[in-house]
């Protein structure tokens, strides 16, 4: 069974990424000079309160004795306590992660959704006016930097117009959904909250649209070029040439295959999308994990640094996987994924 | 589709989100006060915490045994009783002994008694953080009657009694234990819950986003005029401003100053720029261990060739006052007679040569900690320039470079200091004790033994008048050392809507807003 073989593989895989990311996050944080002990006792603290606290966080134990009650905690399933907040890493991280991941996945969609349609149509109206604004769009998403992006949208949208909230989730004067799913545009359907749906939709409108417009131009661009070398295919002409419409030609033979390689985008575009959401997510107010380890970071909370590194980088090896498994199910003739 | 149909359908859709949008953007409720936060509070536990944004949310939740007095409505640095309804100290100074008032309640009913208060110093001295700090000194808390508690010293400790207006010494109801975990003395719990006396409880937390904060029903004082208290966490500062523009925020904290002078520029109508003089002083250190700075002379000459009246109103925008020593405006021991230096480059050049110290090569270290000094660093290079000192600018990541300030690894390095308790103690014992040399707050690693022994003295005076009198000689000395720059106390500057009324600006208090008396009209 190749699934099972795929999977069983890249589980194994995972053990060692994740290993292997908490060693190096480890060593570099310990590395940085500075106390946390010291940022958490105030500007104004003496040695003997800081020497206190350091004991109490066991930062006064040996490096490696750290590192290994790290990992023994870690193989228990516990991430540790945030320095910062005093709470469980896992439970932030809980807190944080699903805002994240509604924004990115939303944006991804919103990214499918336009770029391969543009895509389809700039390969098959090949240097007519449709291709060329998918042209300026690729060049201008690529270019525009995120935080500028979303600082006009809010200008513009929220400032002058007052069509879109200036940011957050959900109106603050709103209850939020019950945590299902921890998406609120999945919980809020699930609960039959219409003012709740309706609240989040617009609150993640303007930050998805800024996140997935760079990768509009870049999902477009890839499936015309798939496009453009299906099109020119032997199997196409035959199709046509058998009498079939054009439009079942394109879209029932050509885009599938043309889709394949696209996945690839999609899953490295999925990475970059978590990455640029730390500055998306500032600018919206968008309560994820951005904003929480640009905190962490400045307050040398170790914990919750490494917290978020191992719950990334563990999902970033998960959508390879999938990216792979659909590859199996995309294209029968392969057998074997790398 | 047609291309009309598809130009109609946008039109309507456009149209439909332009009435959902309007109906959407009322200004906030009369009854609910939205305050706009940079960054989510950290942990909400009174004896954890040493960050004002956290205080904006447990100071008005916790009553203490005493409070800042407003006088004339003003904030002050005295205090009166909250909890507290008189006190009495021992001959010796190392007795306190309280009554407290009867009815104050916790939020869930319990009454606020003397064991509450007893619990409350157990605990934060067992836990022994950051806000533990001003209470080295205490031996024990004993309860004496229900209403009577008594504090021991081990040491007389002059400012005692201002360390009581702390947000560390927060009273908190005793019934928290029932949430301890694993000997945490309920501190899991503590940080994202309040259990205090004071008018506002908090009642949600969505994390990164929002806390909402409701009146306690039990609550001795008078009822307070908000039904919510919404704490909205907005990091983008140019958001933070629309959002206030809009009516989203009634509150608008930390914006940077040119967010500020375009606020007053604009005139929005509805909004204002508030400004208090604050006691957050901006101040230069002078490595007093390392040559050359060891030298009196060229320390001196440093402090004649930088303009800090340049710096106020090139930088601040003039939102700053110059100093002269190192007590600010505004607290008590503050001595008018000392002012600042003028700037005189030739005199600086003077000293410089007569100190053997001519071609100075110096560093200057700054971090990003705040994003004032990069623009200070470069000014004070220009300055010193013309005084024949070469400057090399050195900017770290902030925590290595606390670190290098603990070391002693610098030249020249740049600071802001605020008290956490409003007594002289917080900047003459802090500054130099020579024990406190480093991080614990001797910056400049100032070492003069007359001085030592004066403010030792002045810490557990037993008069008022004679600690002014050990402060100010103490003061004077120090100046004359040339120890530190003294660059400026900053005027703290608030954006809010103009129908927010009876906030009281405490400068012990930043970034905390009297919820209880404050209300709101249209």
């Amino acid at each position: 069974m190749t699934f099972l073989r795929v999977i069983r593989k890249r589980l194994l895989f995972l053990l060692l990424v994740v290993f292997g990311v908490s060693l190096v996050t480890f060593v570099i944080s310990h590395l940085i000079p500075g106390d946390p002990a010291r940022l958490i006792a105030g500007p104004h603290a003496s040695s003997a309160v800081v020497a206190h606290i350091r004991h109490q966080l066991g930062l006064d134990l040996p490096l490696w004795q750290q590192y290994a009650r790290y990992v023994e905690e870690l193989a228990h399933g516990n991430l540790g306590v945030s320095i910062r907040t005093g709470r469980p890493v896992a439970q932030d991280i809980a807190a944080f992660f699903p805002a994240t991941l509604e924004l990115v996945v939303t944006a991804l969609l919103f990214a499918v959704l336009i770029g391969v349609p543009l895509g389809v149509a700039s390969a098959v109206w090949r240097d007519r006016p449709i291709d060329h604004v998918a042209r300026v769009l690729a060049v201008t998403g690529i270019s525009a930097p995120a935080f500028w992006l979303g600082l006009v949208l809010i200008a513009v949208f929220y400032g002058h117009l007052g069509w879109f909230p200036g940011g957050g989730r959900i109106s603050a004067l709103m209850v939020p959904p019950r945590t299902i799913t921890g998406f609120y545009l999945v919980d809020s359907l699930l609960e039959g909250n219409a003012a709740a749906f309706w609240s989040s939709l617009r609150h993640i409108a303007l930050p998805a649209f800024t996140l997935g417009f760079v990768n509009v131009g870049i999902i477009a661009r890839q499936i015309r070029s798939a496009m453009l070398d299906q099109l020119g295919e032997d199997y196409v002409r035959t199709a046509r040439a058998g009498g079939l419409s054009r439009r079942r030609v394109i879209l029932g033979h050509a885009l599938p295959n043309a889709l394949i390689p696209s996945v690839t985008v999609l899953g490295l575009a999925f990475g970059d999308l978590l990455y640029g959401a730390v500055l998306t997510e500032t600018i919206f107010a968008w309560p994820g994990m951005g904003n929480y380890v640009v905190a962490s970071i400045q307050a040398l909370d170790f914990p919750a640094v490494m917290g978020f590194t191992l719950v990334v980088s563990f999902a970033y090896v998960l959508v390879n996987l999938a990216v792979d498994l659909a590859y199996l199910a995309l294209d029968p003739r392969i057998t074997e994924v790398g | 589709m047609t291309r009309r149909k598809w130009v109609r359908v946008l039109a309507v859709g456009l149209a439909v989100l332009s009435l959902a949008g309007v109906r959407a953007f009322a200004a906030t409720p009369a009854n609910v006060l939205v305050i706009g936060k940079a960054a989510d509070p950290q942990t909400l536990d009174p004896d954890v915490t040493m960050d004002n944004n956290d205080w904006t949310v447990t100071y008005p939740a916790y009553q203490r045994l005493v409070r800042y007095e407003t006088i004339g409505g003003k904030g002050s640095t005295q205090v009166v009783g909250q909890l507290a309804r008189s006190w009495k100290v021992s001959k010796n100074k190392l007795t306190w002994t309280f009554e407290l008032k009867s009815g104050e309640r916790f939020a869930d009913g319990s009454p606020v008694d003397a064991s509450a208060v007893k619990f409350s110093f157990d605990r934060l001295l067992k836990l022994g953080k950051g806000p533990a700090e001003p209470f080295h000194n205490l031996a024990s808390v004993m309860v004496i009657g229900p209403h009577t508690v008594r504090f021991r010293l081990k040491q007389p400790f002059a400012p005692f009694l201002y360390t009581l207006a702390n947000d560390g010494a927060a009273i908190i109801n005793p019934k928290v234990m029932v949430h301890q975990v694993n000997g945490d003395m309920a501190q899991g719990w503590l940080a994202e819950h309040t259990a205090g006396s004071g008018a506002y409880q908090l009642r949600s937390w969505q994390k990164g986003q929002s806390l909402i904060m409701t009146p306690n029903a039990h609550y001795a004082g008078p009822k307070p005029h908000f039904a919510e208290v919404v704490v909205k966490i907005v990091p983008d500062a140019s958001a933070r401003r629309l959002q206030l523009e809009r009516g989203d925020l009634d509150i608008a904290e930390n914006l940077p100053a040119d967010q500020l002078n375009a606020i007053k520029k604009a005139g929005t109508p509805g909004v204002s720029v508030r400004e208090y003089p604050s006691l957050k002083v901006t101040y230069l250190y002078l490595n007093n261990k390392r040559p050359p700075l060891d030298k009196v002379a060229v320390r001196r000459a440093i402090i004649d060739a930088v303009d800090a009246r340049a710096i106020i109103a090139g930088i601040l925008n003039g939102e700053g006052k110059p100093m002269g020593a190192p007590i600010p405006d505004g607290m008590w021991g503050y001595d008018p007679s000392l002012k600042p230096a003028t700037r005189d480059v030739a005199k600086a050049r003077v000293l410089l040569k007569e100190a053997g110290a001519s071609d100075l090569k110096l560093r200057f270290d700054y971090s990003d900690a705040d994003p004032n000094w990069a623009t200070i660093a470069l000014a004070v290079q220009a300055n010193l320039a013309d005084a024949g000192i070469a400057v090399k600018l050195e900017n770290f990541a902030n925590a290595t470079y606390r670190d290098r300030l603990g070391k002693g690894d610098f030249d020249i390095a740049i600071g802001n200091w605020s008290p956490d308790f409003a007594d002289p103690y917080m900047f003459m014992n802090y500054w130099f004790d020579s024990a406190n040399g480093g991080l614990a707050g001797n910056r400049s690693f100032y070492a003069n033994p007359e001085v030592d022994q004066l403010v030792r003295k002045a810490a557990v005076a037993a008069t008022h008048a004679e600690r002014l009198r050990l402060y100010r000689k103490a003061q004077r000395i120090a100046v004359q050392d040339a120890a530190y720059v003294y660059l400026f106390q900053k005027n703290s500057q608030i954006a809010m809507r103009k129908d927010v009324k009876g906030f009281v600006f405490n400068p012990m208090l930043e970034q905390i807003y009297n919820i209880a008396e404050m209300s709101k009209s249209h």
